[in-house]
């Protein structure tokens, strides 16, 4: 066994450490504020090469491994940048992008990839519906063959980045009989008739992530829209798992970081009773417990994007052991620096509140703690 | 990054673990009842065993830090099986035989270390002292006379101590730590009645009083002009009381699965009901994530990474009490079966509350991890 990263990796984490304290965090505040997306952040990370980072040059990105694109994604964690800005990037490039890349065809990956990975275009993922959650094989929405087109039905929701997506990865039964082997994946592009954001919701963080309602209509899409083969949706989602447990859960992990750096420079400089309060062994106990969760997460977050990257197929246990811990571990210490932090902790102002709330997404989002539970249990 | 072990790394852990065969493992339940001369016995059949795998002559001292991943590889294997065995064999090889070859002089300790390495002593390590003592010193100390030391103190607890051959004891100067290679034959040494004690009861643990003890010069290491001595027996500690949370995991994990497939109540196996599932779900993902973090924490320990003794404390506490919550969980599974004295599962939460007090307590490993904290962020 070996934990060490390359020099190539580390300096490149350093490097969007930087860029992202200097240029993206210090948004980051405001957006949640107003729950507005920040679409000047976006750019610059389209520009520094985040949005496309894993993707070949040729489609735009950087070719760059599973594991550099995890430490990417926590160094933006770690640097103060918004749930909800990591949440949108996710989104965007894992569930949408990558879901095109890794089974469209060459057509669909010249035309969608490029403008993706650069973030001149914003991709989003619908699975989830008012009736089907955890259940996603229940889903609804329909999609029926008409000539040359396919014809949606239905509605999607808690779309992140549903309201200002311009590509649409929606996932629809083809063949309601089949169950899993009924769903597919279609590319519904904004503007398409029957396609319209019916609301978008109002929630306890990542506000700077927009999350919409979806409705089709008859919604006509033509026949090349189809990704992947015909039944082989379910499949798909769930090899999005693998990003999910270790790129989308790596911000969460920074945020850890983070927050240990805030609360531990804080405690020097808050005075009460005639001294820094990091005198107190309450405070100091409460920092120690965010360094221990940080470093029990992290390998388990990085064994995945290791794997990922040596071609192994996804190990179902590890990933759900990964975003169980992540997910409902996080609770206590996220909990801890509001505290330490005090009133101000509790104050919409200051990122520790913000973190807090956001990373309550953490044992909901892709599969929520529950559902890992009666996976690992399943599996084990 | 690699999260493989090596082929050399599976061949010794697959070794290690083809000890542990049935009758052994029937041997290593008696352990829990042994009276001190079975116990003896048994403890030093395993060291022998152990050590036609190698598994006694790695990771000795400071210097062979580097091979402590190989070495845990291994450690999980026996910890799996018996706490309270990997506990004996640890003290006598990581803490006393590490102690011995990396603080002692080679010709001092080579007539001490071969037959250690050989399987043929038991030893124990005595730090710890009663309360009432000022912070960092001991109040066991000798003063030197001719060739010798004499010896004077008192010690509150030794793991192996009434089966030990040696016993390294920790003292003074001239408020200089010195460590004292003493023999309980030796004349002023009283090795105190076996403690009864909650947990681990196949290690027989007493105190030890020094009463004007001569020690050779010889049997002498130090003194040493700081404590790194003392701070490496900590970090040893830490990571042994690690690996031990890890084996109780699984191992009260694997009776509560067995219990949840096996025990039916209304025609029905309780491993069915999601109350119970979850359960086994939430323990086995604590036993994952402290098993990798502790692999991670041998590998910065390995690699002399700044890090790694603030990651040996962020392991021990997390393993420590991940244990303590996972034989909880395995008892409620198993519930009456598992309340009744001699169950596996009975035991490992005895067990589990030793790693929270023993080695460096969870109280002071955090506040040591904050420590380290507030020095790396400093305002
Ligand atoms: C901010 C945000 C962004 C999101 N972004 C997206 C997105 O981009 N695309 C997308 O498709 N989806 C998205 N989602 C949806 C998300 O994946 C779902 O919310 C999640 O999978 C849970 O589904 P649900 O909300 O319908 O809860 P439900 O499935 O209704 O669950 C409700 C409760 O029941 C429990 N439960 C359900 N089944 C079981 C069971 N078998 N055993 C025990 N307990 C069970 C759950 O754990 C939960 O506590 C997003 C959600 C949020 C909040
Ligand atoms: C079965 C058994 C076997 C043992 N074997 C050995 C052995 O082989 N060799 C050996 O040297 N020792 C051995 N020990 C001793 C063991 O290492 C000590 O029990 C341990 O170090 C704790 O010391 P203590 O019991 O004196 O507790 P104390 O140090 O008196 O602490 C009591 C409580 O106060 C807390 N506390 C103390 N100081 C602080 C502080 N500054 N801040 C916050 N909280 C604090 C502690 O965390 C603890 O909760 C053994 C103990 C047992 C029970």
């Amino acid at each position: 066994m070996d934990f060490s990263f390359s020099d190539e990796q580390l300096m490149f984490r350093e490097q969007v450490l930087k860029f992202a304290r200097k240029e993206i965090a210090p948004r980051a505040q405001q957006h949640d504020l107003e729950s507005r997306f920040d679409w000047e952040s976006w750019k610059r990370l389209g520009e520094f090469g985040i949005l496309g980072l894993h993707f070949p040059e040729e489609y735009g990105g950087s070719g760059a491994d599973v594991v550099t694109t995890v430490l990417a994604s926590e160094a933006l964690g770690e640097s103060g940048v918004d749930g909800g800005l990591t949440l949108s990037y996710g989104a965007h490039t894992f569930l949408c992008a990558d879901t095109i890349f890794a089974h469209g065809t060459e057509e669909q990956r010249r035309k969608y990839i490029p403008p993706l990975a650069t973030g001149a275009k914003v991709g989003c993922m619908g699975l989830t519906e008012p009736g089907a959650g955890s259940d996603v094989a229940s889903l609804r929405t329909r999609a029926e063959r008409k000539g040359d087109t396919w014809v949606l039905n239905g509605s999607k929701m808690f779309i992140t980045n549903g309201g200002i997506a311009d590509v649409a990865l929606i996932y629809a039964k083809t063949d309601p009989a089949a169950g899993h082997a009924g769903i597919s994946a279609f590319i519904v592009e904004k503007g398409t008739p029957g396609f319209t954001v019916s609301r978008n919701l109002i929630k306890m963080g990542v506000h700077s992530s927009p999350t919409s309602e979806l409705v089709f209509e008859d919604c006509v899409i033509p026949a090349e829209n189809l990704v992947g083969s015909e039944g082989n949706g379910f499949m798909m989602a769930m090899q999005t798992v693998e990003w999910d447990r270790s790129a989308l859960l790596a911000p969460f992990i920074g945020a850890i970081a983070f927050l240990i750096e805030r609360c531990t420079r804080y405690a020097q400089q808050r005075e009460q009773f005639g001294r820094p309060i990091a005198y107190f062994q309450g405070v100091r106990h409460k920092l120690a417990d965010l360094k221990i969760f940080l470093e029990a997460a992290r390998s388990l977050v990085y064994r995945i994007a290791w794997c990922k990257d040596q071609g192994r197929p996804l190990n179902h246990l590890e990933a759900a052991v990964a975003k169980l811990f992540v997910g409902d571990w996080s609770l206590g210490p996220t909990n801890d620096a509001m505290i330490i932090m005090g009133g101000y902790g509790y104050c919409h102002e200051y990122d520790v509140e913000r973190i807090f709330r956001d990373s309550r997404l953490a044992p909901i989002g892709g599969g929520t703690s529950d559902v890992q539970k009666v996976l690992i249990s399943r599996l084990m | 990054m690699n999260f493989d072990w090596t082929a050399e790394d599976l061949d010794f852990k697959s070794r290690v673990a083809a000890l542990f065969d049935s009758e052994s493992v029937t041997a290593l339940e008696g352990l829990e009842r042994a009276e001190l001369p079975e116990l003896k016995a048994t403890t030093g059949m395993f060291l022998r065993r152990l050590s036609e795998t190698g598994y006694l002559s790695l990771g000795m001292g400071p210097e062979a830090a580097s091979e402590t991943l190989r070495l845990m590889a291994g450690q999980e294997e026996v910890a799996l099986f018996s706490g309270s065995l990997f506990l004996a064999v640890e003290t006598t090889a990581r803490l006393f035989g590490g102690l011995l070859k990396g603080f002692g002089e080679p010709e001092q300790v080579r007539d001490i270390l071969e037959p250690l390495f050989r399987g043929e002593i038991v030893a124990a390590v005595a730090m710890s002292e009663p309360a009432g003592n000022e912070p960092g010193t001991s109040r066991t100390s000798a003063r030197e006379d001719g060739d010798s030391f004499v010896v004077n103190g008192r010690k509150s607890f030794a793991s192996n101590g009434p089966i030990a051959d040696y016993i390294a004891v920790t003292g003074e100067v001239d408020g200089l730590l010195a460590v004292f290679l003493v023999e309980p034959r030796m004349e002023g040494v009283a090795v105190g009645t076996r403690l009864q004690t909650l947990g681990y009861n196949g290690v027989a643990v007493s105190s030890l009083d020094l009463t004007a003890v001569r020690v050779p010069r010889s049997r002498v290491l130090g003194p040493f002009r700081d404590a790194k001595p003392l701070e490496w027996l900590r970090q040893i500690d830490n990571l042994v009381l690690s690996v031990a949370s890890v084996g109780l995991m699984h191992r009260t994990l694997a009776e509560a699965r067995r219990h949840a497939s096996g025990h039916v109540r209304d025609g029905k196996a309780v491993g069915k009901h999601q109350e119970v599932r979850f359960k086994l779900a939430e323990m086995l993902t604590l036993a994952q994530t402290a098993q990798l973090l502790a692999y991670r924490t041998a590998w910065l320990h390995a690699t002399a990474a700044d890090e790694a003794p603030t990651l040996i404390h962020c392991a021990k506490v997390f393993s420590a009490e991940a244990s303590e919550r996972v034989a909880s969980l395995a008892m409620q599974i198993a519930a009456g079966d598992a309340y009744v004295s001699g169950n596996v599962v009975e035991r490992g939460y005895r067990d589990a509350k030793y790693a929270a007090i023993a080695g460096t307590t969870s109280e002071l490993a955090r506040m040591s991890i904050a420590q380290d904290l507030l020095n790396l962020h400093r305002v």
